[in-house]
Formats: C-alpha cells, sequence, structure tokens
C-alpha cells in the first residue's frame, strides 16, 4: 500500500509543500514545482498593481496543484481572517495557511492572534493549516480548535538554519494527533531528511530552492531529502549508542 | 470647480477614484480595468464578494473596493 500523506481526507503522494515565493521568474517556479513532484503549493494575495497587473501566477502552476492562500501580510486575527475570507469568495481553495506576524525582523507568528484566527476559521469551514511556534502546547491547542496538521517552524523564515527546534518539534511530533509540517527555516535537503526521519509528516520549502544557485536542481534534491528521510523513518532508525558496536566478525582474526 | 456629475458615480478602487458607469457591476468592474487571471478577489466596503455574484452585484457611488490576486509567496 503507497504511504500516502492525508490532510483533512485528502490523500497526497508528495510529503514536500512549496512555497512560489522568490523564484526569478514564473518558469523557473514552474520547473522547481515539477521537479519537486509536490501536489500542493503556496500562494499569497495581495491588491492588483492598475498600473501593472502583471501576470497571472496561477496561470504558471500545474493544475492538479492544490493552491494553499496564505495570510502573510497579517497582523491580527481579524486581517488574516479578511485575507482568508477574499481568497475563498474569489474561487480559492478553502484550505488556508494561517500566518498571523507582527514581527518584520523574526517574522515569528503571533499565537494568541493564531489560535483566535484558526478557531474562526475553522468554525467557518476552512481547511485551517497553521504556521505557529514550535511549541507543543501550542500545537494542542490548535489541533483542538480543529486544525487538520500543524506547521512549527525550524529556524526563523528563510534563515536557512535548520531544525534549531529540534527538540520541540519532536514533542509535537510525539503529541499530536494530526499531522505535522515543518514550516521555514530549512536551508538544505539534509535538514528536510532530519524532518522526515524524526517522524515530521511533511515539510513546507521556499526560500532554500527559490534561492539556490540552480532552484531546480534543489527541488530535486529537497524532493529526494524528504524521500529519503522518510523511508528512513518507516524502515526504523537504530539507537544510538555511546560505545562502538562492531560490524565485522570478533572471532577468527588472523592473528600473528 | 467640481464636477458633481463624477463624484455621483465616484467609487474607489484600490485605493484610487474611480468613475461609475451607469449600473456597473463588479465583473463590469473587472472587464474596465484590464484585469486577468483566473482568480479576481473582490471586496467590496470590506465584505468579500462571492465569484459566482460578480455579475449581479452592482456597485454604488462611496464604495470602497479592493482587488486582489494571487501571487507568488511562501
Amino acid at each position: 500500500m503507497a504511504d500516502m500523506l492525508t490532510i483533512a481526507g485528502r490523500p497526497f503522494r508528495s510529503r514536500l509543500i512549496l512555497g512560489t515565493g522568490k523564484y526569478d521568474d514564473f518558469a523557473t517556479m514552474r520547473a522547481a514545482v515539477d521537479a519537486s513532484s509536490c501536489e500542493m503549493v503556496t500562494v499569497a494575495v495581495r491588491r492588483v498593481d492598475l498600473d501593472d497587473p502583471g501576470l497571472d501566477i496561477t496561470g504558471a502552476l500545474p493544475d492538479d496543484a492544490l493552491l494553499l492562500p496564505n495570510t502573510s501580510g497579517a497582523e491580527t486575527a481579524a486581517e488574516a481572517v479578511r485575507l482568508a475570507r477574499l481568497a475563498r469568495a474569489g474561487g480559492l481553495p478553502d484550505w488556508i495557511k494561517l500566518e498571523v506576524i507582527p514581527d518584520p525582523r523574526y517574522l515569528l507568528p503571533d499565537p494568541v492572534e493564531t489560535l483566535r484566527a484558526a478557531e474562526e476559521l475553522a468554525d467557518d469551514g476552512f481547511t485551517v493549516l497553521p504556521y505557529m511556534h514550535a511549541d507543543p502546547v501550542m500545537a494542542q491547542r490548535l489541533e483542538a480548535v480543529g486544525c487538520p496538521a500543524v506547521m512549527p517552524l525550524a529556524a526563523p523564515i528563510g534563515s536557512g538554519r535548520g531544525l534549531k527546534l529540534r527538540d520541540a518539534i519532536r514533542i509535537i511530533i510525539e503529541q499530536a494527533g494530526v499531522p505535522v509540517v515543518v514550516d521555514a527555516g530549512l536551508g538544505a535537503p539534509s535538514h528536510a531528511a532530519e524532518s522526515m526521519e524524526m517522524g515530521a509528516d511533511a515539510v513546507l520549502v521556499n526560500t532554500a530552492i527559490a534561492r539556490a544557485s540552480d532552484p531546480v536542481r534543489m527541488a530535486r534534491a529537497f524532493r529526494l531529502g524528504v524521500e529519503s528521510g522518510r523511508e528512513a523513518f518507516l524502515a526504523g532508525v537504530i539507537a544510538e549508542s555511546e560505545i562502538a558496536a562492531a560490524s565485522s566478525p570478533t572471532t577468527g582474526v588472523l592473528g600473528s | 470647480m467640481t464636477r458633481v456629475s463624477g463624484r455621483e458615480r465616484s467609487i474607489v478602487v484600490n485605493g484610487r477614484a474611480h468613475e461609475l458607469e451607469r449600473g456597473e457591476t463588479v465583473a463590469r468592474l473587472l472587464e474596465r480595468l484590464g484585469f486577468e487571471g483566473r482568480y479576481a478577489l473582490v471586496e467590496r466596503n470590506r465584505e468579500p464578494v462571492e465569484r459566482e455574484r460578480f455579475d449581479e452585484t452592482e456597485l454604488e457611488k462611496g464604495d470602497e473596493v479592493v482587488v486582489a490576486r494571487p501571487v507568488a509567496g511562501g
């Protein structure tokens, strides 16, 4: 049986979710999305510049990819709810990446406003995937108000620093009754692999791929990293030992 | 100098004044703005307008309209 990720009853073959920001152009972004084999991509919602409307990003994305609008730009629950409702009314999916971020330097989420918005949006029928600090209690609270997944950050957005919050994420994974998506801060495929090895259900990556020298190749590398880590998790990583354990027979040595 | 007739039909779209045609709907507004794309996200007086109602939603003087769209983001 295939190893599928299921969020809110929807199955995904891929455990890699891509952000679409920061690519040099749509063609590169599309090629990276294809190379990653991802099935879900995030988009932001912004006012149209009436003087320069620009191109429609959704025209550059695969038709079968699930668009996940985010609430970036929201600093309060009310602003996030407003963005989500606007996106849904305009025909975007009722899946929403909830992010409520008042702090421009570290881009850390506001837990109080995030929980408030999550509850309101879940009650309103949205499938709410919340970006959150790696706080195990917060993860439980978000799950309790109806979030079908939680998305703790590994390190500050775009920092590429990897699993700085490993221990807290491990606790979230241990306690979660919903999928855990490690979101933000991953810089290399090894970080993604490590997340998956410790039991994360998926990872969300943007900057590490979009700003790589070769984004398309890096998208493939992340795909392999995620698959590798997932396979290792399912295979069962051995327990660490303080001392060595010989790999070759300790008897029958030729001697002098 | 006041252009009374203009003011009577004026709305604000993304912070800019827009002179309404008689009976202008959201769909017609998007057409006049030259909006292209699969998803127009429209708010009228801070309330989202359902896509299915773009054709029938007539704008009124004094309305404040936001036209947004999905863009690249993480």
